[in-house]
């Protein structure tokens, strides 16, 4: 059962916050900047990551594994279907198209364009048969990639595989670093930020220690005292987070058409995103955390003090 | 409803606020704590509502020990207990009403029970038409009876108070100790530190007589009753 006493005073304690909060705009609006300057910085580099991830994903979805055969434009069908079953029986394919000799060579016609002439002197079709190979969709990292090209490398008749190797390692190298940065530079960020909070409400607590000691003189206890600045702290945060993400979006939208080329190179072509509803939600439950955890890390001696 | 057993009280660097104080209260008792400046008066009341711990000795209020109560249980007993101070402990940017209603808001009581409760006693101190002032727009004594107000808006079993004349003249000074007098008049112990002679002469209660933190002498009402008839007799 609920004690109706305790519910009024918690009612009591919010009061006294929403109070204290109102008579101190400054020191609240003070923290709230300070901690949306912090958080667009974090939120401005988790943005970047999180396009060099998508650059990556897309780039995966597209993925294909091209397996060279020794097998020429006489080579029976019956030898090419066995090979073709062999592979499909390989774990970790999901389609496979088998590109005959004749019709390798009209492809390289094609992408040749005007200079195609250059394949008219060849007195024999020099191209050999190859499977294209695409691997599941949930199948991306360049670890799983390797083992199933080793895989297929291995096989009978197969004299190649290539996959894009050089580009897929180097780019999901280039976005762990990203994140490993991101993770150290959030770390550091939050650790300043909550010591940005902390002396905050070391402020506040400063302008409000007559009412503090008048509190505990009549009988408040630790908890009617801390709750409030808690959810300060945590109000403060969630404001800081919203401004934040308001800032970056407005950014966003202005940046993208400055930056132009330079991020069609970067992204390879593809339209930069932005957070979506879960990064957003991510982004303000941080800064609720960063508000609640700088009160609470500045509160810890407030025993000693009342 | 206090009982102290020779208690110390020692601070940081040796020097003792305290030493060796047993004393005795009974439910319904009215106390002078009474001598010279640093005589440990202060010191006594905030060990009685847990400001202070003692360093020897036992102290009990309301039948607990309150030397072994856990620093949670300290707001518990505060509830318990109404104290008034010298320089008011009001707070300067709230109506004479929220000054009141802080002890009940505190204790949990209903937004209508404030009400009613804070107006009441307001009424009783004589600060009905002051209820939306701020205290800065009263009179010393005026804020002094908000604090007593605020001390009394729980009816506690026991009151304290540390020199609650102290900064006032001689006629609000009696006007305060009335409004003492009668919460005591109506069943609470009340204990009051003061070195005001002309109050000790007024008021005939025991009297507990401190010196360089000890309990030098204990006086009742009738080893002194005919000099107060006298004075009595002469404010009459």
């Amino acid at each position: 059962m609920i004690d109706v006493r305790l519910t009024r005073r918690i009612r009591a304690a919010l009061r006294s916050g929403a109070r204290g909060a109102r008579e101190r705009p400054l020191v609240f609006a003070l923290a709230v900047a300070t901690m949306a300057g912090g958080l667009l910085v974090l939120g401005t580099y988790m943005l970047v990551v999180a396009n060099l991830r998508g650059v990556l994903a897309r780039a995966g979805a597209d993925l294909r594994l091209v397996a060279f055969t020794d097998f020429g434009a006489s080579t029976p069908a019956a030898q090419v279907g066995a090979l073709e079953a062999r592979m499909r029986a390989q774990d970790g394919v999901a389609e496979l198209e088998y590109v005959a000799p004749d019709e390798a060579l009209a492809r390289l016609r094609t992408d040749l364009g005007p200079d195609a002439g250059v394949l008219d002197g060849l007195d024999h079709n020099p191209l050999p048969g190859a499977f294209e190979i695409a691997p599941p969709r949930d199948v991306r990292d360049p670890a799983q990639l390797r083992a199933l090209a080793d895989r297929i490398r291995a096989l009978p008749g197969v004299t190649e595989v290539r996959w894009g190797e050089p580009w897929v390692e180097g780019y999901a190298r280039v976005v762990r670093i990203a994140e490993w940065l991101g993770a150290g530079l959030g770390a550091f960020l939050l650790f300043v930020l909550g010591a940005i909070v902390a002396s905050t409400v070391r402020l506040s607590l400063h302008a409000r220690a007559d009412e503090i000691q008048i509190q505990r003189l009549v009988g408040a206890g630790g908890w009617f005292v801390r709750l409030p600045f808690c959810l300060e702290g945590a109000l403060q945060g969630m404001l800081a987070a919203l401004l934040a993400l308001a800032v970056l979006r407005g950014l966003f939208a202005l940046g993208l058409p400055l930056l132009g080329d330079a991020l069609a190179w970067v992204l390879g072509g593809q339209p930069a995103i932005f957070f979506g509803a879960a990064e957003s939600a991510a982004l303000i439950g941080l800064g609720v955390l960063l508000g609640l955890g700088g009160t609470l890390a500045s509160l810890v001696n407030l025993d000693e003090r009342a | 409803m206090i009982q102290m057993y020779h208690v110390d009280l020692r601070y940081a660097g040796g020097t003792y606020g305290l030493r060796d104080v047993s004393l005795v209260l009974e439910r319904g008792d009215f106390v002078f704590l009474t001598g010279a400046s640093g005589a440990g008066k202060t010191s006594l009341l905030r060990l009685l509502f847990g400001a202070e711990k003692p360093s020897a000795g036992q102290i009990l209020v309301a039948g607990r020990n309150i030397t072994r109560l856990p620093a949670a249980q300290i707001p518990h007993l505060r509830r318990q207990i109404g104290v008034i101070f010298q320089d008011f402990k009001l707070l300067t940017e709230r109506s004479v009403f929220e000054n009141v209603a802080i002890a009940l808001e505190i204790a949990g009581a209903s937004r209508s029970e404030i009400r009613t409760r804070v107006w009441s006693m307001l009424k009783r101190l004589g600060l009905g038409h002051r209820i939306d002032h701020k205290p800065r727009m009263l009179s010393g004594g005026e804020q002094q009876r908000v604090a007593i107000a605020r001390a009394l808006v729980n009816d506690p079993p026991l009151l304290l108070a540390d020199e609650p004349t102290g900064n006032l003249d001689p006629a609000l000074a009696l006007d305060i100790m009335d409004i003492i007098a009668d919460a005591h008049a109506r069943g609470t112990t009340v204990v009051v530190a003061t070195h005001d002679p002309a109050l000790l002469e007024r008021y005939r209660h025991r009297r507990v007589v401190l010196d360089g933190g000890r309990l030098v002498s204990e006086r009742s009402p009738d080893e002194y009753s005919g000099g107060l008839r006298q004075l009595g007799a002469t404010r009459a």
